[in-house]
């Protein structure tokens, strides 16, 4: 399958967006869309910052491959497995800092700014034994994106799905900014004067 | 299920009959209601080879578990039957109050088979039960006053779905009006009820409530929905503050509305038929749906005359594809057509088709030329009386155009006429046009949403690379949204998910967006395999070849042109389907068909 240059040239932006932010280290996170009905996938150890053309590798929706194995993302099964499950078009994974250090200490992290809570309400954490590329990551990440845009895995990082890549970029800068505002605020140490999301029954979202 | 009564009454026509019939679980949680379940009762019933007028054709009336709840947007209901226009399966949608009504009278449904000897209406009364009645007082009545003398013989809050003349003469462009107000509008599917000798339904006296399984966790979904809505300013303020017709604005500056049957893309005397215009100019008042806060209803006033609209697709088609921008004159036509019964778009694209034949020396009627705008009601009232030029525009643009020996005049698919927004400026788009199981239609994919208004979500519009992918994915949702049943405005604010929050809190079922995406996909390919059933191939899905040939000049849709087929084959492969556009035996299997 032949990848266009309007293709690559949205991994090329939404890669160096996310280095550019620092959510990842250099060769770290990975992002992939859906075409024709099979997956485009970052290579394994790719430079998001510095992709080359061949740094995209086609891979199938359904099952494992030899480019799955050999040459795509360590967690291009993850990946699979959202599209397989939700209504995922595109995805966007990073260390993304400030949520995936509030991973380690809330088991779902709920919005309190405004932007936030009209986009996210809440960011459900995932848990695994192995919070890298493993099955087990596959298996939990696909139902807990269901009816989330993001969900982050408990000190690894977070997983957002888009219709587009640039969409799922949205959200993952979107809840890495409600997750900072929260990590500020508890800085802060002092009580939220009003906490908005204690009103608005996110507790049932 | 909760939401619904797991019941549907089966009329008919041919001795006056019915009975109530019980629908297993099953069959709900496999369709949901409205279009799916719709879908499920035609395709159980009817032979794909039927022919839509005669009377073993059904007409199968569905509301679904949101319909009528706390859900704003959620005042719709759904219509399957075999459209005279297309010879596809086809389901159309209308807002309103009558599915709520009929809601409220305990049943989920009505199922209308045969044909009466003599004109006749239904009445659902939820006192009374169902019966039907001789309609020798309202055969030959426009839809308002049929509506009007209605409520005089049954009652003040009588809710109503009737035909206008159009359907009464099996007009090919038929719709079924709601109230007089609101349409089932595509397909010529009013043809279908004048053919069995139906002038109307109704009903009255409706006083059951629902089944919710959690209310309060409804009501939290429902008004983070409202706040949604309230904040984007698609929903918060351009669709009740200019109504539909607001999108003239958008299509005309990206160089996208069809302008002289689809010759070009934008005209600078177009803002003269605009949202805008309408507001200053016509407007009385806005007007809603049931529950609906969106408010994109117009009452408005032309000259001497009153009524609804015109909508978006109504001012284009009537005015600015027959490069007539005059708004008395071509809200007057929509009054007529509202009137009459007849659909506005497929009305006017058949028009703009007799337009460009007359243009190529091909069309005998000297008068009928662009720009003419004297001509307009007159062609919409000798269409639905079929009077003159009229039978001949009563066939549709398809046959229209054929018969006069130019085929590719006619903009369609399926032979359902295109609707406002030109293939060469959203190629996603462009793709839902070729394949939509019911012809040339805008909402059963609705790429436009994302590809030109950026709602909910931003994509851009001319690329194609993981278009088939996200074409699949919006028609599934499509068919999710129709069959709950909610109004496609609703999306523009909210995310996929909010329709899995719903139908479960609704029904305390599971039903998770994968759940929903597959009950979505069932339905699409049902359709499919009934309208493969009836004739239709892969050759079908295709556009006019203009779309392929021919790029605009100017505007900021220059230079384009719509690769459908290097499209078309990834979208089979998305689909499950072979080279052909058939679905594979197992793509069946997985989604328990036949």
């Amino acid at each position: 399958m032949k990848i266009d240059k309007e293709t690559f040239n949205s991994f090329d932006l939404v890669g160096k967006d996310l280095s550019n932010r620092g959510y990842n280290s250099s060769h770290a996170g990975n992002l992939s869309m859906k075409s024709g009905g099979k997956i485009i996938i970052t290579r394994r150890s790719a430079m998001l910052g510095w992709l080359q053309p061949e740094d995209l590798v086609v891979i199938d929706l359904e099952e494992e491959d030899a480019h799955s194995g050999l040459i795509a993302s360590t967690e291009s099964n993850v990946h699979r497995n959202i599209y397989k499950h939700t209504d995922a078009m595109a995805i966007v994974h990073a260390h993304a800092p400030a949520t995936t250090a509030l991973s380690m200490i809330e088991d779902e992290i709920t919005c309190i700014d405004g932007e936030g809570m009209f986009l996210y309400k809440k960011i459900p954490v995932v848990e695994c034994d192995i919070p890298v590329g493993s099955y087990e990551v596959a298996e939990k990440v696909a139902p807990a994106l269901q009816n989330y845009p993001a969900i982050v895995v408990r000190a690894h990082g977070v997983f957002a799905k888009g219709v587009t890549l640039e969409d799922a970029l949205g959200v993952l800068t979107g809840v890495e900014q409600a997750a900072d505002i929260i990590y500020r605020v508890k800085l802060l140490g002092q009580p939220l004067k009003r906490d908005y999301s204690k009103e608005k029954g996110f507790t049932n979202w | 299920m909760k939401g619904l009564f797991n019941k549907i009454i089966e009329v008919n026509l041919n001795d006056r009959s019915h009975q109530v019939i019980n629908i297993a679980d099953e069959v709900y949680e496999n369709y949901l209601g409205g279009r799916g379940l719709g879908v499920k009762l035609f395709t159980d019933r009817v032979p794909p080879t039927v022919d839509p007028f005669s009377p073993e054709n059904i007409l199968v009336f569905t509301i679904g578990p949101v319909t009528g709840t706390s859900v704003s947007t959620s005042g719709r209901m759904s219509l399957v039957t075999k459209s005279p226009l297309t010879g596809t399966i086809f389901y159309s949608n209308t807002g309103g109050i009558f599915g709520f009504s009929m809601k409220r009278c305990g049943i989920d449904g009505i199922i209308i088979e045969g044909k009466s000897e003599k004109p006749c209406y239904i009445v659902i009364d939820g006192n009374k039960g169902l019966e039907i009645k001789d309609a020798d007082e309202l055969w030959g009545l426009d839809t308002e006053a049929t509506y009007d003398k209605l409520k005089e013989l049954e009652g003040e809050k009588v809710r109503t779905l009737e035909i206008g003349p159009a359907g009464e003469n099996q007009v090919r462009l038929a719709s079924i009006m709601n109230d007089a107000s609101r349409a089932f509008g595509r397909g010529g599917v009013g043809a279908i009820m004048g053919s069995k000798n139906l002038k109307a339904i109704a009903v009255i006296n409706g006083k059951q409530k629902t089944e919710v399984d959690n209310p309060e966790l409804l009501k939290n979904y429902a008004k983070s929905a409202l706040d949604k809505i309230k904040a984007l300013p698609v929903t918060r303020s351009a669709l009740p503050l200019f109504g539909t017709a607001g999108v003239l604005h958008v299509t005309n500056s990206l160089g996208m509305l069809p302008i002289r049957n689809f010759k070009y893309g934008q005209h600078e005397k177009a803002p003269l038929i605009g949202g805008e215009a309408i507001r200053k100019e016509i407007l009385v008042k806005t007007e809603a749906c049931y529950g609906c806060t969106i408010r994109c209803g117009r009452l408005t006033e032309a000259g001497s005359m009153k009524g609804k609209g015109p909508e978006y697709e109504t001012v284009w088609s009537l005015g600015a594809n027959c490069e007539i921008f005059n708004l008395i004159k071509i809200t007057q036509a929509n009054y007529h057509c509202n009137k009459l019964g007849l659909d506005t778009i497929s009305m006017g694209v058949t028009i703009s088709c007799a337009m460009e034949l007359q243009d190529k020396g091909l069309f005998p009627y000297k008068e009928v030329k662009f720009g003419n705008e004297d001509v307009l009601s007159e062609l919409v009232i000798k269409t639905a009386k079929k009077e003159g030029i009229g039978a001949e525009l009563a066939e549709g643009s398809k046959r229209l155009a054929e018969k006069y020996g130019d085929a590719e005049t006619a903009i369609h698919v399926k032979g359902l006429e295109l609707p406002a927004y030109d293939p060469r400026g959203a190629m996603g788009h462009a793709l839902g046009y070729a394949t939509s199981n019911r012809g040339g239609c805008h909402l059963t994919g609705y790429m436009a949403a994302m590809e030109i208004f950026n709602a909910p979500k931003k994509i851009p519009r001319f690329t194609i690379g993981g278009k088939p992918d996200l074409l699949v994915l919006k028609q599934n949702q499509s068919a999710i949204e129709d069959s709950l049943v909610n109004c496609k405005f609703s999306g523009y604010a909210l995310g996929f998910d909010y329709q899995a929050r719903f139908v479960s809190a609704i029904t305390g079922l599971d039903f998770n967006v994968t759940r929903l995406l597959e009950i979505g996909e069932r339905i699409y390919n049902l359709e499919r395999i009934f309208n493969i059933g009836a004739g239709f191939s892969n050759a079908d899905d295709k556009l006019p070849e203009r779309f392929e040939n021919e790029p605009f000049k100017e505007g900021l849709s220059k230079d384009r042109v719509v690769p459908i087929k290097e499209m078309l084959s990834d979208y089979y492969r998305v689909r499950g389907w072979d080279e052909n556009g058939v679905p594979k035996k197992e793509k069946l299997q997985e989604l328990g068909l036949k």
